[in-house]
């Protein structure tokens, strides 16, 4: 059976990516990391299953993808565009009173 | 040159997308990009060359997980678009069949063949659904009327028809971007 926390994740996987790469730049390999890292390994989602996710936003317009050459390898590089940025402002609000609820109805 | 763990994992990754219509020469150059900077972690850490190999592949998902992420992910309008004139394609074919007047089974079979190929051909990844789409609603009625099963026999054109044209589509992508 799936975990609840990974099931849970998925439902809020965009706003996650996209609080990452408001951060600034970065490849897949790094956004991954970073998820990982600020939850303290708790969003541990298979690795591979990240990338249709930051497909799918560049082709919703809300990252812009380019390639670097800088490394020994080339990587995908991941952008915010205007439009995610608004986009991250609209799903935090959201989670805001979503979280302030669900806290609310289960008494913490 | 024996292929190594993560080559193999790729070229099957790769024959599952492509076979889905899913595949594309970019996005299996970044997969194939953050694979190799795992192994690399793992080399860093000090595993074995196969240790980290297995931590980097058990890290990434099986190709069963990967591709059905993919697969969910890229449900395009263009999905439905195609569908629902697949839909419209076999309700106007059963409609003409209706007719008293109507009396060229072959054009109508040749019709459905067609236009199932073609929305297969334009892009829609699942040929039976296609099939069905088109196909049914024939069948379906003449069924109502006669109680015929074997009236289901119709739905073969769609079906030939649906994946000749997703088979040309899959040629058309091979040539373009071969393996």
């Amino acid at each position: 059976m799936p975990s609840m926390i990974g099931e849970a994740l998925k439902g809020h996987l965009d706003l996650l990516l996209l609080a990452i790469l408001a951060e600034g730049p970065a490849h897949g390999y790094a956004v991954i990391e970073s998820l990982r890292r600020r939850s303290s390994g708790t969003f541990d989602l298979p690795e591979g299953t990240i990338y249709p996710a930051l497909h799918r936003l560049e082709s919703q317009g809300l990252l812009h993808s380019s390639w670097s050459e800088d490394s020994a390898r080339r990587k995908r590089i991941y952008q915010m565009t205007p439009k995610g940025l608004q986009t991250l402002a609209k799903r935090q609000e959201e989670w805001m009173r979503f979280s302030k609820a669900i806290n609310a109805t289960v008494g913490i | 040159m024996k292929e190594n763990r993560i080559q193999t994992y790729l070229r099957k990754l790769e024959r599952h997308l492509w076979l889905r219509g899913l595949a594309d020469q970019n996005d299996l150059a970044e997969l194939e990009s953050h694979l190799l900077e795992t192994v690399e972690q793992g080399l860093d850490q000090g595993l074995s060359l196969v240790a980290a190999e297995t931590q980097a592949l058990e890290r990434f998902g099986s190709v069963k997980i990967v591709v059905s992420t993919f697969e969910k992910e890229r449900k395009s309008v263009m999905q439905n678009i195609l569908l629902a004139v697949a839909v419209l394609a076999g309700l106007f074919s059963a409609y003409v069949d209706s007719r008293p007047t109507w009396d060229d089974t072959g054009i109508l079979a040749g019709g459905l063949l067609m236009i199932s190929g073609l929305l297969t051909l334009l892009g829609h990844r699942k040929p039976w659904l296609i099939a069905l789409a088109v196909g049914i609603w024939i069948p379906l009625h003449d069924i109502y009327l006669s109680h015929d099963f074997r009236l289901l026999l119709v739905l073969l054109f769609p079906l030939v028809g649906a994946y000749g044209g997703w088979l040309v589509r899959l040629g058309i992508r091979k040539t373009l971007h071969p393996a």
